[in-house]
Formats: structure tokens, C-alpha cells, sequence
């Protein structure tokens, strides 16, 4: 018995883990993966999405509607950022780190001065459940359904629907998608949208376990963008088996060794797979396969 | 004769054409600059001076970044790393040995080429193993984080070196100054006017060495391989090899700045590693224009020198009006600021608008 | 440039205001804190406290007839805008006291630069103890008055089995090896002990490792934002133990930031906070709100650099008029230089120049009200003293801990 509440255990750590990868780098995956623009903004958007979900859900609304007003909140910035700022830098993706840093820089201190230095948190709903002798949140549950129901519908999205075949057309070879009608200017904005909403996503979805500053989205980046390296440019064959092994990785080592032997690991674990595989797992699949 | 030739023929690289500026005006402008930075101390008080050394301390890990991000075409996030591990030996060092007979100069020397060293290992890896773009800042990235990480935690007693303690994320001080052995008394480099001369003799050092090492043939090559990697492999250069010469280079100008700020402030901790520290040298070579040495020299400086003076002034507004600076210097000045600015004097100077700024 | 207009405008106002006699320089006051970055939340009440003492000291007449001012920068929780600003303030703005830093790693920034131009520091905040320099005074609460009062009281309360979360880093580090002697000396045992990297934000492992030890009670040694997601998290895990802290609610005001009733059952020991009833709190609490009607909270370290403006004034003032260090140490030397705080009185300990406190027992109720079922008063700072560490004899500017003592010889 005891076995079986261990890999019980083991499971929900690692879904755990792995949801909050997956959350925190999808996001990022697709602006990166799709644009090559390196968002240094991205804990930003996921701080917005927080603040957005915790001050709607406390305004009254109903928490799910609440996290969704954060993600469109977000991805409303993200548009607008990408119009004012992305757009002229397509060409220079490296300049972008520091244009992407500059934004991050301007939104924190601007967050704390018009907002002051915290925001009071909404609380975790739905409460416990119990497995042998531990006891395990039901929320957190609900983020590891979250975070597979959102690769599936992004795989969907862009598999399924005119914007998805427009978007990974104009992305692979720009020049002829825009000579053969698509606006790819539009592309661009919803696809820097998209991404920024997913991490809006994100904050709404953990801004109830989370406390609310406006330096919050530090927590999430240096793990989105391990994610993403390890993943490679591509979302379902990259970022997702990604944090399935990174969150396997951490999870082990955590329990065994204590949360600096999770976070030296998880850092350890990038270094050691870009060695192996220069183009990241999706990178590799993808050379496999052809 | 021989000897003569070859020093007249490297002397002659300090201009060339990787670099910005050349013939007598450059060089009248130059010395002037020199002279008028040799006479500073004699006008300012010591609070100045001190604070010019502090922003000098941090030129060499631009310069180093300049050579690597700049001339050849791979950015390195992770400088810091250099920077830290550096700072941590020297500590370690002269905590141990003292600065009795110039040893601390010794220290100096021996940081700077554990960062080398450092830097050849990760280096081989990284170029070796074909790993470039984005994927090496990232990598690089994760490599300053580790050892922030690592070292914030090494707090308790175990974690010593000798009578050097490392002491966590509180950071590691009690190191003595950079000191020079002198007839009778040693000169101890505080922060005022003996390490101002000896930071700035350094610096002139420094910018005129990589000066005659990028107009020289392993410049030209890098440039090369910065512009198109496969054509210069097709022409026979390994490639690999010079890129990691460069990063070795560069990552040694972070030690020495490591080493300088650990001496200058008797301190160094995990924080100069971490995620903050990382990304600073990329906005100082960015904002002055990263493919020219005199630019980044500048640049650093001048946005060193701005943001200090935004936190003094601009109290709570500071952060934001940095961070709106980058996103404009970045937009409207692309190649940095210096290159913008100059582009636009020399266009109102000449009355014709050159075809290669922007 | 800046300084000339200043002090032309000064000279000026001193002129218009009291063209009478007397007419003196002010008292400069240097304050760095982080107003921006990290720590913020927890720091600009402190900057506030200081602002309120010095008006009110001001609208008084002054530190010994003469009017103080604030020299304030922002140093944005960066440890390297410390060593900028510790430079600035002691070589350009000769200031006569700063009131510096609230993290240990900024303190140990500024530290070596105090000591090189022999000015004079307050640090007013709660730290892991250990700072024997005669260059520093420290306001705050150190861990034998926090920890020696804490763990006792919850041992006899809850039983004796005991789980440690820290930080790790000195703080956390240090402060844990207190809670592990003193559950040792109180005859109880410590069923696990786990050290958080700061930053980290997740923290479903460490719940199901506690969970695991079944202790009585944790203590929790958390820093900074991101590692108070511990409590929402654990509070939704249904984790349902005591818990004790030396750093939370003090400092942080987490049961104001967090919804009912992740925190209840936290028992932390402050030595003050908003909520504690007394009339001399209570008067202090409204003429903060009159200046500052917008505060969040008034954490403790608030008051402790209130209090620490108060301090100095005394102390200048007993020196006649002095502010050069070594006069204000013979003051501190003998052994006197106390205030009526709005915590109780406290009094500097010349060995150490750390502070005495009154230490509360705050408690977080159900709907995240605070009670307090205990009060100790006056603390002694008596650690480093019996170390070893003698200020009035020796000054070695060092940071002691347990397991690195001053060397017996010495």
C-alpha cells in the first residue's frame, strides 16, 4: 500500500512540476519558437494576467471567467507591445532581448508605483483531498488539466484552423505567404498575442497559490526559458515532452535531496541535453524523422 | 631591426578597419581624452574619483562582451559567471595569502586565469559541441545561474577555503585591496586617486591591446566567421577555434573586472551572478553599439554613469525611465547610441548624410 | 552644482525663518533603502518611519538646536547600488549618521565601506545576529530574543516533535541551527529540516515532505515574496499545522496579503506590529496615518527605524551636540541611552550596540486577526556579548555566528 501512495506521490509532484513548465513556457515557446524573438517581457505578461485575474475575481467574477479576463488582458498587451516595439526588430532578434528587457523593466516599477508594492490574493479554491498519508490540493489538479487542455487546443489551433496553417505559413517562409495574399502583418501581431495570452494564461491560473507582486514573474521565467531550450522551437514535439522530463527530473531530485538539488538539477539537466542535442528535443525528433 | 619592424607593424594595427577612427584627428581626440582622464583627479574630490574607478571596473567586462557579442557574432548571457568566479578567487586568494609582496597582484593574476580557465572548459563544450545563437545565451545563462544558486547557499562553516569563508548569499568580504609593492611603504589601492591611475592604465591597456588584436589577421577572420560561419569554414578556418579564442578573451576581461570590483568594494556576492547582473552588460553594449570597441567603451560608460544618476534624481521613476531608454535606443538608435549620435554629428558636419549609419 | 543650490537655499531659509542667533547647519542623516525592486514591499514603511521622526523632531526644534535632514536614495534591493550610495553619502553628502539596508547581503555590501571612511551605521532591521563592528548600531531583533521566547512556549503548547523550513542562505541557515539547539536544549526533537533556494515559488514537494515527518508544529523561516506562496499552498493542501516564524507577519505582513485562513495558527515573535494595544502604539499608529494615509501596514522594522531616529537625537544630544562616533559611543558606553518606544522600552547594550526589545507573542487567528497570548519584556540582545564580542574594548568588524565564534585568544 504504502508503494502505491508513493507512486502516487511521485505522479502528482511530477504532473505538478510538469504543469508549471508547460504553463510557464508555452507561452514563451510560441513567441520564441515561432518569431525568434527572445521575450525578456514574458514574466511580465504572466504578472499582468495575475493582477488582472486576482482584481476580477475580486471585483466578483466567477474565478474561471476571471483567469480568462487575465489571459485576454495580457494578450491585448502583448498586440500592442508587438505593434509599438516587436515589429521593427524581426530582423534583429538579438536586439530584441534588450528592447523585451527594457518593457519588463518599465511594467514592474510602473506596476508598483500605480499599484503599490503587493496585491492581496484571492485564496485557493476547491479545498483537499486526502491519499494514504498525504494530503493534496484539488487545485493543483486542476492546473495539470489546464495545462494538457491548453496543448490540446493549441494543437488544434494550429492544425485545424485557417489561422494556424496562415500562422506556420508565414512564419516558415514569410515573403511568399505575404505574396500570396496573407496579411502577415496581422500574423505576426495575433501569433505575439497569442503567446503573451498564454502567459496571462498562466498568472491567472496561479495567481490564487501565488502572492501577487509586481516582480512575481521572475518565479516563472528562468524555468519557461530552460523549457524552451530543452525543448526546441517546436511546442507539441518540444516544450510538452520537455516538461515532462524536466518535471521528472525535478521532481525526483527534490524529494530526494531538497529543492537546491531540484533547482541546481533542473539547470544542470538543460546544459547536458543542449550538449546532446544542439536543437533541442523537437529538433532532434524532427531530424529523425526526415 | 627585426624587433622594431614587428612592434611598428603591431602598433600600426591600432587602427585598421574593424575599428572606428583612425589618423590624426582620431588620435589628437584620443590623447586628449587620455590626458584630460590623467588630469580628473586634480578636479575632483575623492567621492568622484572613487566613483569613476567603480564605473571603469565594469568597462573591461564590456569590452570583453563587445569582442564576443560584437566582432564575433555570438552572445554570451552568462559573463557574469566570469565576473563572479573570478571575484570569489581573488577573495579566496588574498583572504589566505595576504597583500604583503605584491601577492595580491599575484591573486589578480591567478583570478584572471581561473576565469580563463573556466572559460576554455565551457568554451570547448559550447563551440566544439556546434552550439550558437540563442541556445548559447541560454546555456551560458543557466551557467551563472548555477553557480549563483550554488554559492547563495554556502552560508555555514563547512563551506571554506582555507581561512576564507564564502559565505553565502550575504557575500564574501574582508579581502584586502589590490596593493603594490613599493620602495618602503606599499601603495594600497583604495578607491581614490592610486587606483584611479592604476584602473585607467589598465583600461587604456585593455582597449588599445584588443584595439591591434581586431584589426590584426585574427580579427579580420572573426569578423569573417561573424558575418557568414559557413563561408569562412569553406575558406579553411576552423572556426570553432577562434570563436573559443575569443570567448576566452572576453570572458578573461570579466575576471579582471570581477577581480577589480571584489578589490574596490572588499566584497563579492552570488547577486553579481544572478539574472539582473547577467543582463546589464548586454544593455551597456547594446546602448553604446556593440560592433565597435570605442562605441561599447563609451556606451558603458555613459549608461553606467545615466543610470546612476536617474536612481539619485529621478527617485522612484528611475526603473522606468531606464527601462524606456533601452526600448528607444534600441528603435531608434539600432546600431547603439554612440553610433547614432556620432552618425548624426558627422551628417551635420558634413552636410551629407553617410550611407552606412542609420 | 546641486549641492551649492542647496545650501544656498538653506542659508537662505535660515536667514527668512530665524534671523535671530543660532542659526546652525543641519544634522544629515543618510537613508538607503529599497524603495523599488524586491524587497519594497517590506522597506518603504521604514523610509516612512524616518520621515515621520524627522518631522517630528524637526517641528520640535531640532537634534540639540539644530534641524535634521534627510539625504534619501532609492537603492532598489541591488547590492552593488549599496556600495554606490554608501560612498555617496559618507564622501560627497557627509552625512553624520545613515540609516542603511534590509537585507544581510546589503548590509555586508555597505559594511567594509562604513568601516573604511569610520562612519557610523544604523541597521534597522531583524537579521540572524552575529555583527560585532563598532561602526554599526543595530535597531532590529536578533534570533535569541525572537527564538528563545518562540520555540519554548511552542513546544509546551504543541509537543515536541519539530519541522524546520528555511531559506537558504544565511539568514534561513543560521536561524535554523538557533531553532535546532534550543528544540535540543528544550528536550525535543527536530523530524526533518529543509532549506529553500530563494525565488523558488512551488512548493508541493516540501508540503508532502512534512506531511511525511508528521511533526507538531513548523517553523517557517520563509524570505522574500515568492516563498510566501508557502502558505496559500500548504493552506490548500489542507497541511493544518501550528506553525511559528521569526520573520513572518513582523515583517512581511503576510496575514494582511493572504485571504483567510491560510495563515491561521502562526505564531511569530515581533517586537512590535500595528495591531499591538497599548495607548503609546495606538497614538503612534494615528499620527502615522495622518502623514501616510495610504500605508499598507506599518511592519516592525518601521518601527524600529522610527525609534532609531529618536536613539541618535538622544545620543547627540548627550554628547552635546556631537555627532563624531567616538563621543556617541562613550554615550552608548554608559550603558543608558534607552526610549519609550511605542513597543515598550527599549535600551542600547553597549557590548554589542544591539537593542533590547519588548518581544510579542503575535498570533494569527482564523479570519487572519492578530492576538497576542504572550509578551515578554525587555530581551537582552545577550548572545554576542557572551561570546565574546566587547565593543567597548575591541572592535573587530566581524559577523559571528554559531559555528564561527570569535576566536578565544583574540
Amino acid at each position: 500500500m504504502t508503494v502505491l501512495f508513493s507512486i502516487f506521490s511521485f505522479l502528482y509532484q511530477t504532473g505538478d512540476a510538469f504543469a508549471f513548465l508547460v504553463l510557464s513556457a508555452c507561452g514563451l515557446a510560441i513567441i520564441f519558437g515561432m518569431m525568434g524573438v527572445i521575450n525578456l517581457a514574458h514574466g511580465e505578461f504572466i504578472m499582468c494576467g495575475a493582477y488582472v485575474c486576482a482584481a476580477a475575481a475580486r471585483a466578483g467574477l466567477p474565478l474561471p471567467i476571471a483567469i480568462l479576463a487575465g489571459a485576454l488582458a495580457a494578450g491585448f498587451a502583448g498586440m500592442v507591445i508587438e505593434r509599438i516595439i516587436i515589429r521593427p526588430l524581426y530582423d534583429r532578434p538579438l536586439d530584441t532581448i534588450v528592447a523585451t528587457w527594457g518593457v519588463s523593466m518599465v511594467v514592474t516599477q510602473g506596476t508598483l508605483i500605480l499599484l503599490g508594492s503587493t496585491m492581496p490574493g484571492t485564496g485557493t479554491p476547491f479545498g483537499s483531498f486526502t491519499v494514504g498519508p498525504y494530503s493534496y490540493s484539488v487545485y493543483r489538479v486542476v492546473l495539470m488539466v489546464a495545462a494538457l487542455g491548453t496543448l490540446g487546443l493549441l494543437w488544434v489551433g494550429f492544425t485545424k484552423t485557417r489561422f494556424g496553417v496562415l500562422a506556420r505559413a508565414t512564419i516558415q517562409v514569410p515573403h511568399i505567404a505575404q505574396a500570396l495574399g496573407v496579411n502577415t502583418g496581422l500574423v505576426y501581431s495575433l501569433t505575439f498575442g497569442l503567446g503573451a495570452a498564454l502567459a496571462g494564461l498562466a498568472g491567472g491560473l496561479y495567481a490564487p497559490t501565488m502572492t501577487l507582486v509586481p516582480t512575481m514573474g521572475s518565479a516563472f521565467v528562468v524555468e519557461a526559458f530552460v523549457t524552451v531550450v530543452v525543448g526546441g522551437a517546436d511546442i507539441f514535439l518540444g516544450t510538452a515532452p520537455a516538461a515532462l522530463v524536466l518535471g521528472a527530473v525535478k521532481a525526483s531530485l527534490t524529494s530526494w535531496q531538497g529543492q537546491l538539488a531540484g533547482q541546481i538539477g533542473l539547470l544542470v539537466a538543460v546544459i547536458i541535453v543542449i550538449r546532446i542535442l544542439p536543437r533541442g528535443i523537437s529538433g532532434w525528433i524532427l531530424r529523425e524523422r526526415t | 631591426m627585426q624587433g622594431t619592424n614587428s612592434l611598428m607593424k603591431t602598433l600600426g594595427l591600432l587602427q585598421g578597419p574593424q575599428t572606428l577612427g583612425k589618423g590624426k584627428p582620431f588620435w589628437s581626440a584620443f590623447t586628449l581624452v587620455v590626458a584630460l582622464a590623467c588630469a580628473y583627479p586634480l578636479f575632483a574630490d575623492g567621492y568622484d574619483v572613487g566613483n569613476n574607478v567603480y564605473f571603469f571596473n565594469w568597462a573591461f567586462m564590456a569590452l570583453g562582451l563587445s569582442l564576443i557579442w560584437g566582432y564575433g557574432g555570438t552572445l554570451s548571457f552568462g559573463q557574469t559567471a566570469f565576473f563572479g568566479v573570478a571575484g570569489y578567487t581573488y577573495g579566496v586568494i588574498s583572504i589566505n595569502f595576504g597583500d604583503a609582496y605584491g601577492l595580491t597582484i599575484f591573486a589578480l593574476v591567478a583570478s584572471v586565469a581561473a576565469a580563463a580557465l573556466l572559460a576554455a572548459a565551457l568554451g570547448y563544450f559550447l563551440f566544439f559541441g556546434r552550439i550558437s545563437g540563442v541556445f548559447l545565451g541560454i546555456v551560458t545563462l543557466s551557467v551563472t545561474l548555477v553557480l549563483e544558486r550554488f554559492m547563495a547557499q554556502t552560508a555555514g562553516p563547512e563551506w571554506r577555503v582555507g581561512a576564507a569563508r564564502l559565505n553565502g548569499y550575504n557575500g564574501m568580504g574582508g579581502m584586502p585591496s589590490l596593493t603594490i609593492p613599493w620602495f618602503g611603504s606599499d601603495i594600497v589601492l583604495f578607491p581614490d586617486v592610486q587606483l584611479y591611475y592604476f584602473t585607467l592604465a589598465l583600461l587604456i591597456a585593455c582597449y588599445l591591446g584588443l584595439r591591434i588584436l581586431v584589426n590584426s589577421r585574427f580579427g579580420n577572420v572573426l569578423v569573417a566567421i561573424r558575418e557568414n560561419p559557413q563561408r569562412a569554414e569553406m575558406l579553411g578556418y576552423d572556426i570553432r577555434v577562434y570563436q573559443l579564442v575569443t570567448f576566452i578573451i572576453g570572458s578573461a576581461l570579466a575576471g579582471l573586472s570581477g577581480v577589480l570590483y571584489t578589490s574596490w568594494g572588499n566584497y563579492i556576492t552570488p547577486a553579481s551572478m544572478g539574472m539582473t547582473a547577467a543582463a546589464l552588460p548586454i544593455v551597456w553594449v547594446a546602448v553604446g553599439g556593440r560592433s565597435d570597441l570605442t562605441t561599447t567603451l563609451i556606451g558603458a560608460m555613459l549608461v553606467l554613469a545615466g543610470f546612476q544618476a536617474l536612481t539619485i534624481h529621478g527617485s522612484q521613476y528611475a526603473l522606468v525611465v531606464m527601462g524606456a531608454l533601452l526600448v528607444l535606443t534600441v528603435l531608434i538608435a539600432p546600431r547603439g547610441l554612440v553610433f547614432g549620435l556620432g552618425t548624426l554629428v558627422a551628417g551635420l558636419v558634413n552636410r551629407k548624410p553617410k550611407r552606412q549609419g542609420e | 552644482m546641486k549641492k551649492t543650490l542647496n545650501g544656498a537655499m538653506t542659508a537662505l531659509g535660515l536667514i527668512l525663518l530665524c534671523s535671530a542667533a543660532n542659526a546652525q547647519d543641519p544634522i544629515k542623516l543618510g537613508v538607503l533603502e529599497d524603495q523599488s525592486g524586491d524587497f519594497a514591499a517590506a522597506t518603504i514603511g521604514k523610509v516612512h518611519g524616518i520621515q515621520l521622526a524627522t518631522e517630528e523632531i524637526n517641528a520640535a526644534g531640532g537634534i540639540a538646536g539644530r534641524p535634521l535632514e534627510l539625504v534619501i536614495y532609492d537603492t532598489q534591493s541591488d547590492n552593488t547600488r549599496y556600495q554606490e550610495f554608501m560612498r555617496r553619502v559618507l564622501q560627497r553628502d557627509k552625512v553624520d549618521a545613515v540609516f542603511a539596508g534590509f537585507s544581510s547581503a546589503s548590509r555586508e555590501a555597505y559594511r567594509p565601506i562604513v568601516n573604511q571612511f569610520d562612519g557610523l551605521a544604523f541597521y534597522n532591521n531583524q537579521y540572524e545576529g552575529g555583527v560585532c563592528d563598532a561602526n554599526m548600531i543595530v535597531t532590529g531583533a536578533v534570533p535569541e530574543q525572537q527564538f528563545s521566547t518562540l520555540l519554548p512556549y511552542m513546544m509546551e503548547t504543541y509537543g515536541k516533535k519539530v519541522y524546520t523550513i528555511a531559506a537558504d542562505y544565511n539568514f534561513g541557515q543560521i536561524s535554523a541551527e538557533w531553532v535546532r539547539n534550543l528544540v535540543k536544549d528544550g528536550g525535543g526533537e527536530m523530524v526533518g529540516e529543509e532549506f529553500i533556494p530563494l525565488g523558488v515559488s512551488q512548493f508541493s514537494q516540501t508540503i508532502q515532505n512534512i506531511q511525511a515527518a508528521k511533526p507538531d508544529f513548523v517553523v517557517t523561516l520563509l524570505v522574500g515574496t515568492a516563498q510566501a506562496s508557502y502558505y496559500e499552498q500548504a493552506a490548500a493542501a489542507n497541511v493544518n499545522l501550528p506553525m511559528a516564524s521569526s520573520v513572518n507577519v513582523g515583517q512581511g505582513y503576510e496575514h494582511k496579503r493572504f485571504k483567510p485562513p491560510s495563515l491561521a495558527n502562526m505564531y511569530a515573535t515581533v517586537n512590535w506590529v500595528e495591531e499591538v494595544d497599548n495607548p503609546q502604539s495606538k497614538a503612534f499608529v494615528e499620527r502615522w496615518h495622518k502623514k501616510f494615509p495610504d500605508e499598507p501596514y506599518i511592519n516592525q522594522e518601521a518601527e524600529n527605524s522610527y525609534l532609531a531616529v529618536y536613539l541618535y537625537k538622544q545620543m547627540v544630544e548627550r554628547a552635546n551636540g556631537s555627532t563624531d562616533k567616538e563621543e556617541l559611543r562613550k554615550v552608548i558606553a554608559q550603558g543608558d541611552v534607552c526610549y519609550d518606544a511605542p513597543e515598550g522600552k527599549v535600551c542600547l547594550d553597549p557590548k554589542s550596540q544591539h537593542m533590547s526589545h519588548s518581544i510579542y507573542l503575535a498570533k494569527v487567528n482564523e479570519d487572519h486577526s492578530i492576538s497576542f497570548p504572550k509578551v515578554w519584556n525587555d530581551i537582552k540582545p545577550y548572545w554576542l556579548g557572551e561570546v565574546g564580542c566587547d565593543l567597548t574594548k575591541k572592535d573587530p568588524s566581524e559577523q559571528y555566528t554559531p559555528s564561527n565564534l570569535p576566536k578565544a585568544a583574540d
